[in-house]
């Protein structure tokens, strides 16, 4: 992906954004009340002229982008494996989905361990041994530090609680 | 053992770990969630009477703000909370009855708590600018019938959008809604600024949040909504003016827990709350603020609640004001 | 109350042990977290807010302060010692710091760095004490349409903040303005895209949105490319900065000092702007413009007094206006309203002590700066060791704590999630993230203070231009457009 591809990429995608705001997203999802007296005092105003003017924007980085260079650099340093790259990614954002579900239900501290061990591993780290223990360390530091230094009600979960 | 014997046996010990459990509620620190934001009227005040409460339970109360959306966001945390006594909510006047009454958007109801006390209860004041030539309701009624008028509140839904109008339809204002103009701000404090800075001809607050400024001589007031004269506060009050049915508006501070709380801690509540109210620092704190402590049972709080829910939703349909979309 | 009386009242409030301890605490919190890359000053700030709640209003805001004034010099550390900023203000810092690690020179640089930040930093605390107050005098005229007319100006420095293409930063803004929407409506209190979700209904949080756009972004930059990081740490070597070096970069010092008051005191900036401004004004007036890029200690002296001017100098719009001046402000003030306090003209009434208090503690915060600061420079490089692949699971972690204690609820921390893939995107396709934080804190302002003008005045739109304040503001946002579209145009016209 060079720079022309990249602005024409994102303009499209800015006048789509704009599109689906104006006929679908804000009549959808903004609600506002029959009686409002002066259209510009109406809670739909303000959305409306953000995505008209990211339709705007988006139509510039099409025209722009057009009239730049067609040139072989890409913008972006590429990776050797983008392939299991993309893997880590899902893997990443599985992480972060089992995190927050996890979190109400085991309690913060243990949720953090698993995702401190996990992310680690993602990563690849050349240190497993000090990655295991850190691992435990650091949310419990964190939690003696936020729950009794900072009196922040930690989430405890339903199973396993700490002092 | 047999293991009809072995699971005796546990049955036996779980029995008696839950009897014990319930026996000594609270066992673990129990979180208050203060549904507004730190350094406000109800943070002020649940904070001031953390200290006596603290030493009744006899566990941590640990304070947690949970703020957003006019106290909604906090209130909703403890209405899907665990009923157990460890998750209480330190209720008030705008989450409760306010917001109820006027916002059908709301993600919770009056019933989905179950009240264990209502402790404090706040004057509500209105204010001018000393310059703003208004001295009384009256100048400030006859102002709103010619030219119009303005006032601020910290939201939409809030005590402070609610008192104005209400102060008004009592006064006889026919269309409140039209004759006076509504600017709300963000917060109790912008609110209070724009009648200093002239954005605003007046607002209907709580005494304390006011006592600064009438202190300082920086706003008039011109009403206060008890039945008593409130110190600091050279104004009439609902009995001078002879409309006893202001004395409904007023903010009150409570605690509640979720709908389906079990009663022997909603009767523990009862007993600290009685032991805590009664410490000398705690009422000399609130009623230098302005406040006025009167601890209710859970019975008369359900009852005074319901009472001014009931007041504020007939002058919000009355006058058209409920928030649908 | 007279001068000497609210000099005495604030002396009264930081003349103690603790207000001092907190100050010290702060910068040592603010320096350590500025030196390790992704946990910027920024995040420094935002994690050290909750701590600050139960304490004194004075020392926990002297606290944060201290991490603010911390956090800019310690970034300084890691772009000098690997290249890496450890807040974006450091950026400039790269240019010649690293050149001159990679001479081995690492230590004249750092120490450099630290006399340039110091001076700079007690410029700007005192332009702070000297021109605030006469700001807020007339401060109290700010009125919804003043208040509009101002914001309207601050989003055109967004056009500075963009980077390479001003298209794109305008793209980053509206984002930010769109998704400041998510909520209750002001006026008529009903939901904009909140879905049914009670937790949208106050908003996204700020802060989950800052560290997701900020933070996040990094450790999945991390996940994508594992070993994109790996190089080498220089050795600091022997050699010192010396007063002959401090003399002689002297008038870029005090230049970039007042380019940083200047820039700071205007909202919305922020100390990356301003280290890039001070630099280039180096370069342009030095006899030794050509080696400026090769390892120049006027180029880091430059580029670090233009960013620590700033530090005292956005405190003006925050105590004077109520405005933050930058993101790291924006999170102070969160620290002002949770002790009740409101900045702006009321405080210079309500509670002057805390103003001086805050003035006094910044005198010193100077002084403690140079000290931490030197320590720090020789006690650093065991911290900088941390591979970057354990140091990534850490600051997840850190930030999930971080970002729950801000309102206790765990919706914030998925925010932050979510906003950590909308930060990586957007760093993909070269979107800077900086004009979206802008536009996400003042969207809101802009357009509340609109509609408030408009009920004001029945819908009559003259009431924008009603007095001299709106009319500066208007005059100001026009000029800089018109500078802003002949820069673009001019560019756009250059051939290649």
């Amino acid at each position: 992906m060079n720079n022309r591809t990249l602005q024409v990429h994102l303009g499209i995608g800015a006048c789509l954004v704009g599109l689906f705001l104006i006929l679908y997203g804000i009549p959808n999802w903004v609600s506002s009340p029959s009686n409002v007296p002066k259209i510009i005092l109406s809670p739909l105003f303000w959305p409306y002229t953000i995505a008209g003017l990211t339709g705007l924007v988006g139509l510039g980085l099409i025209v722009f982008g057009r009239g730049a260079d067609d040139d072989d650099i890409p913008v972006n340093d590429p990776i050797e494996d983008p392939g299991t790259g993309v893997v880590r990614l899902a893997a990443m954002a599985v992480l972060m989905m089992v995190t927050f579900w996890a979190m109400p239900r085991i309690g913060m501290v243990w949720a953090s361990m698993g995702a401190f061990a996990a992310l680690a591993f993602l990563v690849r780290t050349r240190h497993p041994k000090i990655a295991l223990t850190c691992a435990v360390l650091v949310p419990l530091v964190l939690y003696a530090f936020f729950a009794h230094v900072a009196s922040v009600a930690i989430p405890q979960g339903n199973y396993v609680r700490l002092p | 053992m047999t293991f009809n014997k072995l699971g005796a046996a546990c049955a036996l010990g779980l029995g008696l770990l839950a009897t014990t459990a319930m026996a000594e509620y609270p066992e673990r620190p129990i979180n208050m969630v203060i549904p507004y934001g730190a350094g406000g009227a109800t943070d002020i005040s649940a904070r001031t009477i953390a200290e006596p409460l603290g030493t009744a339970v006899g566990k941590p109360l640990v304070m947690s703000n949970i703020t957003g959306a006019g106290g909604a966001i906090g209130s909703v945390a403890v209405q899907n909370a665990k009923p157990d006594g460890y998750t209480m909510l330190f209720a008030r006047v705008g989450s409760h009855t306010v917001n109820p009454a006027m916002k059908a958007t709301l993600p919770y109801s009056l019933d989905d708590f179950r009240f264990v006390t209502v402790y404090e209860i706040n004057p509500v004041a209105c204010a001018v600018r000393p310059d703003s030539g208004i001295t009384s309701m009256e100048d400030l009624i006859a102002k709103t019938e010619s030219d119009g008028t303005t006032y601020s509140s910290s939201g939409v839904g809030s005590l402070l959008h609610l008192a104005a109008v209400y102060v008004l339809s009592e006064y006889g204002v026919e269309n409140p809604l039209e004759k006076a103009t509504h600017i709300p701000q963000k917060g109790g404090g912008a609110a209070a600024t724009a009648v200093l800075n002239g954005t605003a001809t007046f607002l209907c607050t709580n005494t304390s949040a006011l006592a600064s400024f009438v202190a300082n001589g920086q706003l008039k007031p011109i009403l206060v909504t008890t039945a008593e004269p409130v110190p600091g506060f050279d104004a009439p009050n609902a009995t001078d003016v002879g409309k006893p049915a202001l004395t409904q508006l007023v903010g009150w501070t409570g605690i509640a827990g979720p709908r389906e709380l079990p009663d022997n801690v909603a009767a523990k509540w009862g007993e600290w709350m009685a032991s805590a109210a009664g410490d000398q620092t705690f009422v000399d704190q609130m009623t230098a603020r302005g406040s006025v402590i009167n601890v209710m049972s859970p019975e008369d709080a359900n009852a005074f609640i319901q009472k001014q829910y009931e007041t504020f939703r007939a002058l919000v349909d009355k006058l058209g004001m409920r928030i649908e979309g | 109350m007279s001068l000497f009386d609210s000099i005495m009242a604030g002396f009264a409030l930081v003349g103690n042990f603790n207000a001092f301890l907190s100050l010290f605490i702060g910068i040592i919190i603010g320096v350590i977290g500025g030196a390790i890359p992704g946990i910027s000053a920024t995040m420094a700030v935002a994690l050290a807010l909750p701590f600050t709640f139960p304490m004194q209003p004075i020392n926990g805001i002297l606290l944060l302060l201290g991490v603010y004034k911390g956090g800019i010099f310690g970034g300084s550390i890691p772009a000098i010692l690997i290249k890496t900023p450890g807040t974006p203000a450091s950026s400039a810092t790269i240019l010649d710091g690293h050149p001159m690690a990679a001479r081995g020179e690492a230590g004249r640089a750092l120490g450099m760095a630290l006399w340039a930040s110091c001076t700079a930093d007690l410029i700007s605390n005192l332009s702070l004490i000297l021109f605030a107050g006469w700001l807020a005098s007339f401060a109290l005229n700010f009125g919804p349409p003043e208040f509009f007319a101002l914001m309207l100006f601050s989003l055109t420095i967004i056009a500075g903040v963009s980077g390479d293409s001003l298209l794109r930063g305008a793209l980053s803004a509206l984002l930010g303005l769109l998704l400041a929407t998510i909520g209750l409506d002001l006026v008529y209190g009903t939901n904009r895209f909140t879905f049914g979700d009670p937790s949208l209904m106050g908003g996204l949080n700020f802060i989950a949105v800052l560290i997701g756009l900020f933070a996040i972004p990094e450790v999945i930059n991390m996940v994508w490319h594992p070993t994109g990081h790996i190089g080498k740490v220089q050795s600091l070597g022997s050699k010192w900065v010396t007063f002959a070096d401090y003399k002689r970069s002297f008038r870029s010092i005090v230049r970039g000092s007042f380019i940083g008051v200047f820039l700071g005191s205007i909202p919305g900036i922020g100390a990356a702007p301003a280290a890039f401004l001070s630099y280039s004004e180096a370069r342009r007036k030095s006899p030794n413009k050509a080696n400026f890029g090769k390892g120049e200690i006027e180029g880091v002296a430059a580029s670090e007094a233009g960013n620590n001017g700033v530090a005292g100098a956005t405190l003006i719009p925050l105590l004077a206006l109520g405005v933050p001046g930058d993101v790291i402000t924006a999170i102070i003030i969160g620290a002002f309203m949770v002790h009740g306090l409101q900045p702006g003209p009321m405080m210079f009434v309500m509670n002057v002590d805390i103003i001086y208090g805050l003035f006094i503690g910044l005198i010193f915060s100077s002084g403690l700066l140079l000290i931490v600061g030197s320590l720090a420079i020789r006690g650093f490089r065991p911290v900088a060791d941390i591979p970057k692949r354990i140091l990534m699971p850490c600051v997840l972690v850190l930030c999930i704590y971080g970002v729950f204690a801000v309102n206790n609820n765990i919706f914030d921390v998925g925010v932050m999630f979510v906003m950590g893939w909308v930060g990586f995107v957007m760093s993909r396709y070269h979107i800077p993230a900086a004009p979206f934080l802008i536009a996400f804190i003042l969207g809101p302002l802009l357009e509340d203070n609109f509609r408030q003008a408009m009920l004001m005045s029945g819908g009559s739109p003259e009431i924008l231009l009603r007095g001299p304040i709106t009319w500066f503001f208007w005059a100001l946002t026009v000029i800089t457009v018109v500078a802003i579209s002949r820069g673009t145009l001019n560019k756009a016209r250059e051939p290649g």
